[in-house]
C-alpha cells in the first residue's frame, strides 16, 4: 500500500515536471522566444539554414497569373523577370520581393504606420506616436488614393499586393523567415496602403529632417549678426547642382512680399525642458561623352542612406512588352527606382531642399477643439490613432488636424527640447502624390523628353535627377513639388494663426531648376545647393558641401574617363575638409611638444588626406577635428535646449578666415582664448584618445569608426560590425558608422549600356542564406560587379543565368 | 538489448511525428514507448534521452553542414555561445531532454497502474 501510494507520487510528479518542462519550451517568456519550437531541426529556426549549394530551379503554377512567365537568376540571385504584360510583371515583382525580403517589407511598413510596438512592445511606443503624429498614415491614404485613381499604376500596385499575397498564403509556419519566430508573430495580408506607406517612409527619412524649431530659438537668443553669420541661408562658395551660369528661365510666378514680423512664432527658454538630435547624403554624376575615352556618357549613382539589413535594395531586371529595365527596386513597392534601360539611365540623390514647415497654433482659450486661424476660429479635425502594444492595453492617441496639418507636438507629446507647444507640421510628404507613376514612366522612358514627362509626378521626396541616354545627352533635375514661398517663409516656426505663413501656389515642375548637356561637359550632384542665387525662386535646404567640391574639382579635370575612373571616383576617401582646415590646424600647434604629441604630428604632416581603411592618420585628424568643433561650439550653445551648431562647412571657413573671431574664446573662463590656444587643448584631448584607442587596438581608421550594417531589429547577431572601408560623411566615399553608398552605380552608354553595380548586402533576407551578405566584402573593397543584361528570350539557359522559374496559369 | 530497439523506435517514430505535427510531439512518442516497453526507470530515461537526442543532433548536423555553418555562427552569437557546435550541441541536448523526461514519465505512469 505504502509502495503504490509512493509510486503514484512519483509518477504524478514526474509527469507533472515533464508537462510543465515542455509547456515553457512551447511558449515564449517575455522578450524570449519558445525556445523548444524555436530549437525544433525540423519546423523551428533551422530551416532559415539554406543549404549552400540549394538548387532554387522550379516549375509551378501561380493562381491569378495571366500568362505564363518565366524568372532566371543569375549568380547573385538577382531576378531577370520576364513576363507577358504588365500585371504579371508587377504580380510576379510582388512574389519575389515577398519570397526574398518579406520580413523587411513587414518591418518597414509596421515602422512608417507606427506599429512596431504590437511586435516589440511598450519600448516602441514614443516611436509609433512620433510616426503617427508627424501624419505619416495620414499622408499614405491621401497617395493612395492618387495611385488607386490613376490607371497605371492601380494595375501596377493591385497586381503588386496580389503577389506578395499570393506568396504570403501559400506560407505554413515553418517557412516563415526566422525573424517570425525570433520575434513571434507571424505576417499579415499585404494591401495597397503598405506600399504608399513604404513610400511615404523613404520621403520622410529624406525630406523629414528639420532645423525650424532650433533655429527659432536661435534666431531669438543671438543677436542677429552673430545668427547670420554662423547660420548662413547659403553657404557661400558653394558650387551648386545646377552649375553656376546656368540661365533660368523667367518665372511665371510674381515675388512675394516678406509678411511683416508677426507672422512668425517666438519662444522663451521656459518653453523647453530637455535634448534630441541628426542626416544623411549622397552622390551622383554624368558625364558627358566629350569628356569619356569612349565617346558615350557615364552616370553614376550611389544613393548614401542607413546600412541595414536585410538590404533596403533588391536588384531586379523586369521585362514585358514595352518594358525592359534593370536596377534597384525597394522590397514592398513595385518597379525599378534607380536604373536604366536600353535607351536611358537615371540616379537620384537627396535633394534637401526644405518642403517641411513649422506652425505655432493658437488655441481659442477655454475650447480645445479650437484654434485661431486669420482672425477666425477654426475647428480641429480629430484623429483617433490606435496604437496595439504586444502584452499590454492599446494606447490611443488623439491627433489634432489644422489647415496647416497635424499638430504634432503638444502638451501630451513633447517636441524638440521638450518643447510644450502646440506645433502643427505642414509637409509636402502629406499631399496625395504618386511617385509610383512616375517610376512607371521612367522605367519605360527611351528619351530626354519621356523622362521629363516622367519626372514630374515625382513631388516628394524631392530628388536631384541625373540623366544619360544613348543618344549622348546628360542632365540633372532638382526635381519635387516645392512651394513657391516668400523671403524667408518656413526657415523658422511661423504662427499658424497668420494666413500669410500659409502655403498657397506651388512653382510649376517645369521651372524646377535643371539643366541638359552643360558646357562644361558634366552634371553632378551631391547634396549641395541646388542652383546658385540667380534662380528666381527663394528657397533653403539642409544642404553640404565638402562632396560637391571634391566631386567638382575631380570631374572638371577629367578626360578621356573610363568606368574604371568612375569606380575609383566613388571609392573616393580624400577628406577635403582635412585638406583645407589641417594645415592651419597644425600651424597654430605649439612649437614645442612633447614626444608623443611629435609622434602623431608627425604622422599628420606626412598624411596625403585619404581617410584610407588602415590610416591612422585619418583617425587622429577626425577625432581632432570633433573635439575642435566640440571645444569652439560647446560653450556658445550650452543653453540652447536642441542641439544645432553651425556646419562643419562653416565652422571651416571662420577657421580659415577668420581667426580672430569671438567665438574660438570660451567664455566660460576668465582668460581669453584664441584659435591657436582651442586648437591645442584639443590636439591634447586627441592624444589622450588616441591612447585609449591604442590600449584597445583600434586606432586604424576603420576600426575607429565602426561603419557597421546592423540587422532591422538590432539583433547583433545578424549584423556585421567594423566593416574594413574608409571614407567618411565628409568624403565621396561616404561611409560613416552607419550610413553609406547604399547602391554603388555606374552606367555607360553605349548601343547596349554597360554597367556596373553594388549594394552593401546581398538578394536575400534570409540570415541563414548565403546570399545574405555576399555583397559586404567586395562593396567594402570598392568592387563591382558587371551587370548582366539578360537579352535572350530563349528557352535555352542564357549565359550567366544560373536558376529558372518556370511560372505557369493555373 | 530491448534499450538498443526501444531507442531506434523511439528515433523512428519521433522522426515521423515531427513531420507530421507540432514539435512537442517527440514527447508523445518517448512517452508512448516509455509506457509500453516495460524497461527499468532508468534505462527508460536513456532510450529517451539518447533516442530524441541523436535525432535531433543528426538532423541539425547534417542541416549545419549543408548551410556551411553560416546559420549555426549566427545563432551562436544570438544565445552567446562561444562556438557554433555548441549551438548545436544545446539544441540536441534540450531534444534528448524533453525525449529523456517524457520516456522516464511514460515508464513512472506505468508503474502507476501495472505492478
Amino acid at each position: 500500500m505504502k509502495y503504490l501510494f509512493m509510486r503514484i507520487f512519483a509518477g504524478l510528479f514526474v509527469c507533472a515536471l515533464t508537462i510543465t518542462f515542455i509547456f515553457f519550451l512551447d511558449k515564449p517568456l517575455g522578450n524570449m522566444p519558445a525556445i523548444g519550437k524555436l530549437l525544433d531541426p525540423i519546423k523551428g529556426c533551422w530551416v532559415a539554414a539554406e543549404p549552400v549549394n540549394k538548387n532554387i530551379d522550379a516549375s509551378f503554377g501561380l493562381p491569378g497569373l495571366q500568362q505564363e512567365a518565366i524568372v532566371w537568376f543569375d549568380e547573385r540571385l538577382v531576378a531577370h523577370i520576364q513576363a507577358a504584360n504588365d500585371h504579371d510583371l508587377y504580380f510576379i515583382q510582388g512574389y519575389i520581393h515577398a519570397y526574398f525580403r518579406l520580413w523587411q517589407m513587414d518591418m518597414e511598413t509596421r515602422a512608417a504606420a507606427g506599429r512596431i510596438s504590437e511586435v516589440a512592445g511598450e519600448k516602441a511606443l514614443t516611436f509609433d506616436r512620433t510616426q503617427r503624429r508627424k501624419g505619416m498614415v495620414y499622408g499614405a491614404e491621401n497617395s493612395l488614393t492618387a495611385m488607386e485613381s490613376e490607371p497605371h499604376t492601380k494595375t501596377m500596385i493591385d497586381a503588386y499586393t496580389a503577389g506578395v499575397n499570393k506568396y504570403i498564403s501559400s506560407l505554413r509556419y515553418w517557412e516563415l523567415p526566422i525573424e517570425y519566430k525570433l520575434m513571434n508573430f507571424k505576417p499579415e495580408q499585404w494591401t495597397n496602403i503598405k506600399t504608399a506607406l513604404l513610400l511615404k517612409y523613404m520621403a520622410d527619412d529624406l525630406t523629414g529632417y528639420s532645423e525650424d524649431i532650433p533655429l527659432t530659438i536661435l534666431r531669438d537668443s543671438l543677436p542677429s549678426s552673430d545668427f547670420n553669420l554662423l547660420f548662413p541661408e547659403k553657404i557661400a562658395e558653394a558650387t551648386p547642382v545646377i552649375p553656376t551660369g546656368t540661365v533660368f528661365a523667367k518665372p511665371s510666378l510674381p515675388a512675394l512680399q516678406t509678411p511683416n514680423d508677426t507672422v512668425w512664432a517666438h519662444f522663451k527658454m521656459s518653453d523647453f525642458t530637455m535634448s534630441r538630435a541628426e542626416g544623411v547624403g549622397s552622390n551622383s554624376w554624368a558625364i558627358s561623352g566629350i569628356n569619356t575615352s569612349n565617346g558615350w556618357p557615364i552616370l553614376c549613382n550611389d544613393p548614401h542612406l542607413a546600412l541595414n539589413l536585410p538590404s533596403l535594395w533588391y536588384e531586379v531586371q523586369l521585362t514585358a512588352p514595352g518594358i525592359d529595365v534593370y536596377g534597384v527596386s525597394l522590397p514592398g513597392a513595385p518597379g525599378v527606382i534607380i536604373g536604366f534601360n536600353d535607351n536611358i539611365a537615371w540616379g537620384f540623390t537627396n535633394n534637401y531642399r526644405d518642403v517641411k514647415d513649422h506652425y505655432l497654433i493658437k488655441p481659442v482659450n477655454n475650447n480645445n477643439k479650437m484654434y485661431w486661424y486669420a482672425g477666425r476660429q477654426m475647428s480641429f479635425s480629430e484623429r483617433i490613432e490606435h496604437i496595439q502594444i504586444k502584452g499590454q492595453a492599446d494606447f490611443t492617441d488623439t491627433v489634432k488636424y489644422t489647415i496647416h496639418g497635424p499638430v504634432m507636438y503638444d502638451e501630451n507629446f513633447e517636441g524638440p527640447g521638450g518643447l510644450k507647444k502646440a506645433i502643427a507640421v505642414c509637409w509636402t510628404g502629406h499631399q496625395a502624390t504618386n511617385e509610383l507613376l512616375s517610376i512607371y514612366c521612367l522605367n519605360r522612358a527611351n528619351d530626354y523628353a519621356a523622362f521629363t514627362d516622367a519626372i514630374i509626378h515625382f513631388e516628394c521626396p524631392g530628388q536631384n535627377m541625373v540623366y544619360a541616354d544613348r543618344v549622348g545627352n546628360i542632365a540633372m533635375w532638382g526635381q519635387g513639388k516645392f512651394v513657391h514661398k516668400w523671403k524667408g517663409q518656413g526657415r523658422f516656426v511661423m504662427n499658424g494663426a497668420d494666413s500669410s505663413a500659409s502655403w498657397k501656389d506651388y512653382i510649376p515642375m517645369h521651372e524646377n531648376p535643371h539643366v541638359l548637356n552643360p558646357p562644361c561637359g558634366y552634371v553632378s550632384s551631391a547634396n549641395q545647393e541646388t542652383t546658385d542665387s540667380t534662380y528666381p525662386y527663394w528657397y533653403i535646404g539642409y544642404f553640404k558641401e565638402f562632396r560637391a567640391w571634391r566631386i567638382n574639382s575631380l570631374l572638371s579635370s577629367l578626360k578621356h574617363a573610363t568606368v574604371q575612373d568612375m569606380f575609383r571616383l566613388q571609392n573616393d576617401t580624400y577628406s577635403i575638409l582635412a585638406a583645407s582646415v589641417l594645415p592651419d590646424m597644425l600651424n597654430y600647434l605649439p612649437v614645442s611638444l612633447t614626444e608623443d604629441e611629435m609622434k602623431y604630428y608627425e604622422e599628420l604632416k606626412k598624411w596625403d588626406y585619404y581617410l584610407r581603411p588602415t590610416s591612422i592618420a585619418a583617425t587622429i585628424f577626425q577625432i581632432w577635428w570633433e573635439k575642435l568643433y566640440q571645444n569652439i561650439w560647446q560653450d556658445n550653445f550650452e543653453h540652447i535646449p536642441v542641439k544645432i551648431w553651425p556646419s562643419n562647412e562653416r565652422t571651416m571657413q571662420l577657421i580659415k578666415r577668420d581667426s580672430s573671431s569671438k567665438f574660438f574664446n570660451n567664455w566660460k573662463t576668465l582668460a581669453v582664448e584664441h584659435l591657436r590656444d582651442v586648437v591645442s587643448l584639443s590636439y591634447i584631448e586627441t592624444i589622450d584618445s588616441i591612447y585609449k584607442l591604442e590600449k584597445g587596438n583600434k586606432t586604424e581608421w576603420y576600426k575607429a569608426k565602426n561603419t557597421a550594417i546592423t540587422h532591422l531589429a538590432k539583433l547583433q547577431a545578424f549584423s556585421f560590425n567594423e566593416i574594413k572601408i574608409g571614407g567618411w560623411g565628409n568624403a565621396i566615399n561616404a561611409a560613416t558608422n552607419d550610413h553609406g553608398p547604399s547602391w554603388r552605380m555606374v552606367v555607360q552608354a553605349g548601343n547596349e549600356m554597360d554597367a556596373y553595380g553594388i549594394y552593401p548586402g546581398g538578394q536575400s533576407g534570409n540570415p541563414g542564406s548565403k546570399y545574405y551578405s555576399d555583397f559586404i566584402a567586395d562593396w567594402a573593397q570598392g568592387k563591382y560587379y558587371h551587370l548582366h543584361i539578360l537579352k535572350e528570350k530563349n528557352r535555352g539557359k542564357p549565359k550567366n543565368m544560373k536558376y529558372k522559374w518556370e511560372i505557369k496559369v493555373q | 538489448m530491448r534499450l538498443f530497439i526501444t531507442t531506434i523506435l523511439i528515433i523512428f517514430f519521433a522522426a515521423i511525428a515531427e513531420l507530421l505535427s507540432p514539435w512537442w510531439s517527440i514527447a508523445l512518442v518517448s512517452f508512448v514507448f516509455g509506457f509500453m516497453t516495460d524497461l527499468q526507470k532508468w534505462k527508460a530515461f536513456i532510450a529517451g534521452f539518447a533516442g530524441i537526442g541523436l535525432l535531433w543532433l543528426a538532423e541539425v548536423f547534417w542541416i549545419d553542414v549543408d548551410n556551411g555553418h553560416i546559420l549555426s555562427e549566427k545563432l551562436a552569437v544570438l544565445f552567446h555561445l562561444p562556438h557554433y557546435s555548441l549551438m548545436i550541441l544545446i539544441a540536441s541536448l534540450l531534444g534528448a531532454m524533453v525525449g529523456g523526461m517524457s520516456a522516464w514519465s511514460g515508464i513512472l505512469a506505468r508503474k502507476m497502474f501495472l505492478k
